[in-house]
């Protein structure tokens, strides 16, 4: 069981879900179209390796 | 206990021992592949076990009493304490891109030998330590990036110098791996098809995700990766297809001329090299300037989903099929007139497999997000250190996929017309007259098999790669049958890894422009200003695409020139890093311990300078920039290859003027820590309690 909540932990944590949940609760905001837009808005671009 | 786990480790090392030996001493015979596998496997056990403890204890003195920035600074956004095993999960899918697939692949010209004792001992001894300190120091700095710390720690010399390869190293690698996509879909309708399809999907998945199911990130990579495996199977019928389409024909008798017909749909995606480089320049500008959104995040995450997946498949299928070999140890290559790109074994198998031993581009990783995410400094061993050998393990795999095909087929595929020969009967001659025997006949059965129309001359890596992970996969998972499907679904995940890093860097060193030239004008560095945007933009996609027009005109395939040129670029950058690293270790007084970083920075100096010393001044016309454009100058040959020949020579120049002036500014810091004449403090941020150890009391 711990084995697959930490496997989901870092696929959210990769997929940036967890990201965008920490968005809307420091924000104070539900999950939607508009707090979606405005996390997105805030994502930085991160040099992908070769 | 202790008992036990001391025998555990004898046992490994015993193992891996043994697994060596089988390799050493099967010479002259075909060995089976997991024996490799099993002593790289080994390798890294003890390497992690042992050398990576030793480097966090003695050298690094890691301390879990000692908060990170993380926990200090956390802010919700950029600091954020993170579980070890997610923040590992992320710096691996950062680190993991296509050069740990394709570099070993054109290395293999050596033999499977050079390249897995380079991928191992580099990757141990190199490009583990490299990250993992890296990450430790810009941990130790409020998470700071390579510039800042070099500017701070080396001087404002090593601040410009890190900048300046940074932005160069971009370049180059953008040209490179655009290069490496054009090389795999040139006259692949199959292949074109299914990587165009891509962006349609990504822009679904991206407006899916903004409008339908905001958040859903997993929800809509999974049926993102539904679509783009449907465009896969998809492109068997377009690659035959006669429905008319309007298409755009980009050259009338090699003149740039775009122009619309209607064409059947197999024809508008056969398309030549620079019809491919045109729609890829195109392509890098609208991304570049088109909301991150759209386009960028949702292919970012799909090709995360299925980089992830590929990997551990593509390891399940090596050890599901084990095979055996084809490749030797050695081939007679290594003396330099290897085909696939000319140069001995050494320096120029150091340069060609960058990532996956040793990456300078992974110290701007280490010192981006990942130190902002650690919880705990120990952790850093695992992040730093272990994510940077899973990523050389990938490495070996692509070794493995390269080898485990008949040599004279990987020749084929890999040695340019100007080379080989440009008609399959001369190729397969001149290849067979090399000792690696091969028909016209078996490249064609071949190529009907994974549906192209040809698989010789193709370039880059990336096809012959998609060709070995075909045969593995295909001979555990679906037979010969399934054999094309595998090829394309290979072709789709190298270029997606590839489009990924090539939207990413473009922006990135948009970023790095718009900051430069902010100084000169001020709305220039203003990153929401539209002319701005697109200004730095067509400014960075020129830059990357001058290379990839040039790569594309070039005779002998371009990659031969090429990709040691972005190797040299990437081992530079390493150069850097362990030079401020090795500063770093110097000004906190543990000299005793400098061999660490000094040895591997002492061993990347002398394959970059010679490297770039070849390549600049080598008399040999494959292996000399000036000494091509005095053959091709002597035969009034086109004046551009000429001008490309030169400027290649100048910028391998100006890269290595660089790295030498850090190296000399580095080695003044050096001297007058040692001798006590030179203030020797460090930028390192006091030493604050961690709460997590106080909650633990």
């Amino acid at each position: 069981m711990k084995l697959i909540r930490v496997l989901r932990a870092i696929l959210s944590e990769i997929f940036e879900e967890s990201a965008y949940e920490r968005f809307c609760a420091r924000e104070g905001v539900a999950r939607g179209r508009e707090s979606y837009a405005a996390f997105v808005r805030g994502r930085r671009v991160q040099a992908k390796c070769c | 206990m202790r008992g036990l786990r001391t025998l555990l480790w004898v046992g490994i090392a015993a193992l891996g021992a043994l697994a060596f030996a089988a390799v050493a001493l099967h010479r002259g015979e075909q060995i089976n592949a997991l024996w490799l596998v099993t002593a790289a496997f080994c390798t890294y056990a003890v390497g992690y076990r042992f050398y990576s403890k030793f480097i966090a204890v003695k050298v690094l003195a890691l301390d879990p009493q000692r908060a990170t920035p993380a926990e200090r600074l956390e802010d919700g956004r950029d600091y954020v304490p993170t579980n070890k095993w997610v923040v590992f999960g992320h710096h691996f899918a950062a680190i993991a891109g296509p050069g740990p697939l394709v570099g070993p692949v054109l290395a293999a010209q050596f033999g499977y030998l050079p390249g897995t004792l380079w991928i191992l001992v580099g990757a141990l001894f190199g490009g583990c330590v490299q990250d993992f300190v890296i990450l430790l120091f810009s941990v130790r700095r409020d998470g700071k990036s390579l510039t800042q710390m070099a500017r701070e720690e080396v001087g404002p010399i090593g601040g410009v110098v890190a900048y300046a390869a940074v932005l160069s190293i971009l370049v180059i690698l953008l040209g490179v791996i655009a290069l490496v996509v054009v090389n795999a879909l040139k006259q692949s309708p199959w292949g074109t098809f299914t990587i165009g399809m891509i962006m349609p999907v990504a822009m679904l998945m991206g407006i899916y995700l903004r409008r339908l199911r905001p958040g859903r990130v997993l929800e809509t990579s999974a049926l993102g990766f539904v679509l783009v495996m449907t465009a896969v199977v998809g492109g068997k019928w377009a690659a035959v297809s006669q429905v008319t389409v309007p298409s755009i024909r980009w050259f009338i008798d090699g003149r740039a001329l775009p122009h619309f017909v209607l064409e059947p749909l197999s024809s508008a995606l056969t398309l030549s090299a620079p019809g491919l480089a045109f729609l890829l320049i195109l392509y890098g500008f609208a991304a570049a300037i088109i909301p991150v959104w759209l386009l960028l995040a949702p292919r970012d995450y799909l090709a995360t989903f299925v980089k992830l997946g590929t990997i551990a498949l593509l390891a399940l299928g090596i050890v599901v099929m084990h095979p055996t070999l084809q490749m030797p140890a050695l081939t007679k290559f290594v003396d330099g007139t290897g085909p696939v790109f000319a140069g001995k074994v050494f320096p120029f198998a150091f340069i060609t497999i960058a990532c996956g031993a040793v990456s300078g581009f992974h110290s701007l990783i280490s010192s981006g997000t990942t130190p902002k995410l650690m919880r705990r400094e120990t952790e850093a061993r695992m992040v730093g250190y272990g994510a940077m050998m899973c990523e050389s393990m990938v490495a070996i795999m692509a070794t493995v996929a390269a080898c485990v095909m008949e040599p004279g087929t990987y020749f084929a595929i890999n040695s340019p017309a100007g080379v080989a020969g440009g008609l399959p009967e001369k190729a397969a001659a001149t290849i067979s007259g090399w000792g690696f025997p091969v028909t016209a006949d078996a490249m064609h059965r071949l190529a009907q098999n994974v549906g192209e129309v040809t698989l010789f001359n193709r370039t880059g890596g990336a096809p012959a790669f998609a060709v070995g992970m075909a045969h593995i996969f295909s001979n555990s998972l679906g037979g010969q049958a399934v054999m094309a499907v595998w090829y394309h679904f290979a072709l789709m995940f190298e270029a997606l890894f590839i489009l990924t890093v090539l939207d990413a860097g473009t922006r990135v060193g948009r970023f790095m422009l718009q900051d430069a030239l902010g100084h000169v004008w001020k709305p220039l560095a203003r990153t929401s200003w539209y002319p701005s945007i697109v200004a730095t933009s067509a400014l960075m996609v020129a830059a990357w695409g001058y290379f990839l027009w040039q790569g594309v005109r070039d005779p002998l395939g371009g990659i031969n020139s090429l990709w040691p040129l972005f190797g040299i670029a990437n081992q530079l950058l390493a150069t850097a890093a362990l030079c401020i690293a090795t500063t770093i270790i110097l000004k906190t007084r543990r000299a005793t311990y400098l061999a660490v970083t000094l040895v591997p920075l002492t061993f990347l100096v002398i394959v970059t300078f010679t490297a770039s010393w070849h390549k600049i001044f080598d008399p040999d016309p494959r292996i000399g920039f000036l000494a091509q454009a005095r053959q091709l100058a002597a035969a009034g040959g086109n004046a551009r290859l000429i001008f490309n020949n030169r400027l290649d020579a100048v910028v391998t120049g100006l890269l290595i003027l660089m790295v030498a002036l850090l190296l000399i500014e580095s080695v003044r810091q050096w001297i007058g820590a040692l001798s006590g004449r030179r203030a020797s403090a460090t930028t390192e941020t006091p030493f604050v309690m961690t709460r997590l150890a106080e909650e633990r009391g």
